[in-house]
C-alpha cells in the first residue's frame, strides 16, 4: 500500500532543527490504548517501541528516547490537559497523540472535539514541538457510523490546516482488513492489530520522519 | 439515622456532582459546581473523608487502645478495598455486555479496561494490586491508601497535630519538588490521583475535623476573620474556571507542579482553593436546610451512606455513558440518565439505612460464624458534628 495513502506527508521542523544540533530525540506518546500496545503479544512491542528500533536502525548514531503516557478509553479533551502537564514535565521533541476513537464513543460534539485538537497543536507549536496524529481505528461495524465518519474528517481537515504528520490509521486498517486471506494482521477481536499490523504502522511513522529530515534536506523546494 | 448535618450534606452534594461529572459531554454537567471552581468534587470528597476518619479514630467515651485503633482502620481500609474490587469488576462486566449486545468492539477501549481483555495475564495482577485502574474509578484505589496510611496518621496525631502536618506538608512538597507518582502497571503510566499529594487535604480534613486541638481549634476561634480571607481565593478559582484559564505549564517557573493548576499532583492552587471554599462554606448548612429542606435531607442521606452511594453512583454513570452512546447524547437522553441516577442514589441510601433500622431492631445476633462488624462505621454509630 502506498505510503502517501497513510500517512499525509508533512514537516517535522523542530525533529529535524534537533538532530541537526543533537543526538538525542525525545518522544511522548500520548492517547488512547494502541499506544501501550493492546493486541500485541508484549509490552514491548507496541508501536512506539518498535518506531524506536526503526528509527535508531536507519539513523545510525541517533538515539531516540520514548516516554510512554496512553491511557486507553481516554476522550481527546482529558488527553489534551494531561499532555499539557507531560510536556512540561519530560520536555519532549516530538509527540505522537493517538485520538478520535473514544470522542466517537462518548459522543462528544464535533465542535469541542475540533476546538480541543486545534488548540493544543497550536501550543505545541508555538512551544517548537512536534506532532503526529495517529487516527482512529478500522472496524466493520464503525466504517458507517456518523460520528465515526465526522472525527475522522475533523482529523484530516485540521492535519490540512496546520500542516502537520496525521497517519491515517482507518485507511491502513481497512488495506490490511480486506488483505486478512492473504496475512493475518489484524487480532482477533477485528480491532487492534497485532504485533505485525503495529510493525507496519510504525514504520509508516518512521519513514514519515526521515523523509522529512532528508528530502526536505536534499531536495529544494518546488514553490 | 442521625439528622441531617453539614457534613453528611456536603458529601452528598460531592457524590451526587460526581455521578454527574462521571458522564463526560452530559448536558447537565454544565450546571454543576466545576464550572466556576478551580477544585471540583474530588476534593471535597477526600476533605471530608478525612474529616469522618477524625470520627473513626474517636470514639466517645474510653479513648482506644492503639491496638483496637489500628485493627479498626485496617477494617475499613479492607472495606473499601472489596467495594473497589467489586465495582471495578461489575464495570469490567458492565462493558463486556455492552460490546457483546451492542456488537461495539471498541467499547471494550473505554476507562482503561482494554489491557484487561487484551492483556488479562498481567492485568489481573495489576487490578488485584490497585496498580490498573478503571477510568473514573480512580478515587477508592486513592482512599484505600489513605485508609492504609490512616493508622499512622492517627497514632502520629496522637503524639502531636502540629507532627502530623509537618509531616503531611514535608511529604507534600517533596512530591511536587520531583512530581513523585506511583506508577501504573501493567499499562505504562501513573496514579490519576497521587496519593503522595493527595494525603494533605485528607490529613487537613482530619485535623480540621478535631475541635479541641490544633488546626481544628484555631480555625473554629477564627472562623469569621479567614471567611473573609477565603472569599478572594474562591473567587479568583472561580474566575480561573469560568474563563477556563490555566498557567501555561511551559511558562511557569521551575518546580513546575507548584505553578500548575493540576488535579493528579493536587497543585497548591487547587488545594488552596479548596480549603477556602470549606472556610466560606462551613456553617451554610442551617440556611439552606431551612430554604430546601428535601435538598437538605436528600444529599444528608447521600452522605450517611457514602461508600454504598459512591460504588452505585460509579457503576451508574459507566452505564449512563453506554446508553449515551447507543441513544446518542442529547437532552432526552441526558435527562433520563440524571432522573434515574438521581432515583438511584437515593434508593441506595434508603435501602442501606432501612437495613441498619432493621438491623437495630433485631438487636445484636451474636454467630460464631458471622465475621466482626469491622465495616464502615454503621451510620447510626458514627458521630458527625456540624462544624
Amino acid at each position: 500500500m502506498p505510503s502517501s495513502s497513510i500517512a499525509a506527508p508533512a514537516p517535522l521542523p523542530n525533529v529535524t532543527a534537533t538532530l541537526e544540533q543533537r543526538k538525542t530525540i525525545r518522544v511522548l506518546a500520548i492517547g488512547s490504548s494502541s499506544t501501550y500496545g493492546v493486541g500485541a503479544s508484549s509490552g514491548s512491542k507496541n508501536y512506539p517501541a518498535q518506531l524506536t528500533d526503526i528509527l535508531e536502525k536507519a539513523l545510525k548514531g541517533i538515539n531516540v528516547e520514548i516516554i510512554n503516557r496512553g491511557v486507553s478509553g481516554e476522550v481527546a479533551k482529558t488527553t489534551a490537559e494531561r499532555l499539557r502537564v507531560e510536556v512540561a514535565l519530560t520536555h519532549p521533541d516530538l509527540v505522537l497523540w493517538q485520538l478520535g476513537t473514544n470522542d466517537a464513543l462518548a459522543r462528544v460534539p464535533i465542535d469541542e472535539f475540533e476546538d480541543t485538537v486545534t488548540s493544543t497543536i497550536q501550543w505545541l507549536k508555538e512551544n517548537k514541538i512536534d506532532v503526529v496524529l495517529v487516527g482512529l481505528q478500522y472496524t466493520a461495524r464503525f466504517a458507517r457510523d456518523d460520528s465515526y465518519a465526522a472525527i475522522r474528517d475533523t482529523l484530516r481537515k485540521i492535519a490540512g490546516q496546520q500542516n502537520i504528520l496525521y497517519v491515517r490509521r482507518f485507511e491502513a486498517m481497512r488495506y490490511i482488513s480486506s488483505m486478512r486471506s492473504q496475512q493475518t494482521m489484524v487480532s482477533g477481536d477485528d480491532l487492534h492489530l497485532n504485533d505485525l499490523g503495529y510493525h507496519c504502522m510504525a514504520e509508516h511513522i518512521a519513514h514519515a520522519v526521515i523523509a522529512n529530515l532528508f528530502v526536505r534536506r536534499f531536495r529544494p523546494p518546488t514553490n | 439515622m442521625r439528622a441531617p448535618n453539614e457534613i453528611d450534606f456536603w458529601r452528598g452534594f460531592a457524590l451526587a456532582t460526581i455521578f454527574i461529572n462521571h458522564v463526560p459531554g452530559i448536558f447537565y454537567e454544565r450546571f454543576t459546581h466545576r464550572n466556576v471552581s478551580l477544585s471540583d468534587s474530588a476534593e471535597m470528597f477526600v476533605f471530608l473523608a478525612g474529616w469522618s476518619l477524625r470520627f473513626v479514630v474517636t470514639s466517645p467515651g474510653q479513648p482506644l487502645s492503639a491496638f483496637r485503633l489500628v485493627l479498626r482502620l485496617v477494617g475499613r481500609a479492607v472495606v473499601i478495598y472489596a467495594a473497589q474490587i467489586l465495582i471495578t469488576v461489575i464495570a469490567i462486566a458492565l462493558i463486556a455486555a455492552a460490546s457483546i449486545y451492542f456488537d461495539a468492539p471498541p467499547l471494550l477501549e473505554w476507562h482503561n479496561a482494554a489491557a484487561v481483555f487484551e492483556e488479562p495475564v498481567a492485568t489481573h495482577v495489576g487490578l488485584v494490586l490497585l496498580s490498573h485502574q478503571l477510568g473514573y474509578f480512580n478515587i477508592l484505589p486513592l482512599y484505600v491508601v489513605l485508609m492504609t496510611a490512616a493508622p499512622v496518621i492517627a497514632l502520629l496525631d496522637r503524639a502531636s497535630p502540629w507532627l502530623l502536618l509537618a509531616a503531611s506538608l514535608a511529604l507534600y512538597v517533596y512530591a511536587l519538588l520531583g512530581g513523585m507518582n506511583l506508577p501504573t502497571w501493567p499499562v505504562e503510566g501513573r496514579w490519576f490521583l497521587d496519593p503522595l499529594t493527595w494525603q494533605l487535604i485528607f490529613v487537613l480534613g482530619f485535623l480540621i475535623a478535631g475541635p479541641d486541638t490544633g488546626l481544628g481549634r484555631f480555625a473554629r476561634r477564627h472562623h469569621r476573620v479567614l471567611r473573609i480571607v477565603a472569599i478572594p481565593f474562591v473567587l479568583a478559582g472561580g474566575l480561573a474556571a469560568w474563563f477556563h484559564y490555566s498557567p501555561d505549564p511551559l511558562r511557569v517557573p521551575d518546580p513546575k507542579l507548584f505553578f500548575m493548576f493540576d488535579k493528579t499532583f493536587l497543585s497548591p492552587a487547587r488545594l488552596l482553593h479548596a480549603i477556602a471554599l470549606v472556610g466560606l462554606f462551613a456553617g451554610s448548612f442551617r440556611y439552606i436546610a431551612r430554604a430546601l429542606p428535601p435538598l437538605g435531607s436528600y444529599l444528608s442521606m447521600l452522605g450517611r451512606n457514602s461508600l454504598n452511594v459512591f460504588c452505585v453512583g460509579s457503576v451508574l454513570s459507566l452505564a449512563g455513558q453506554i446508553a449515551r452512546f447507543e441513544y446518542g447524547g442529547g437532552i432526552g437522553t441526558d435527562t433520563v440518565v440524571i432522573i434515574i441516577g438521581i432515583v438511584a442514589l437515593g434508593v441506595t441510601g434508603w435501602v442501606s439505612e432501612w437495613r441498619d433500622r432493621l438491623r437495630a431492631r433485631l438487636g445484636p445476633q451474636p454467630s460464631p460464624s458471622s465475621p466482626p462488624q469491622v465495616s464502615s462505621p454503621p451510620a447510626s454509630s458514627r458521630r458527625a458534628q456540624p462544624t
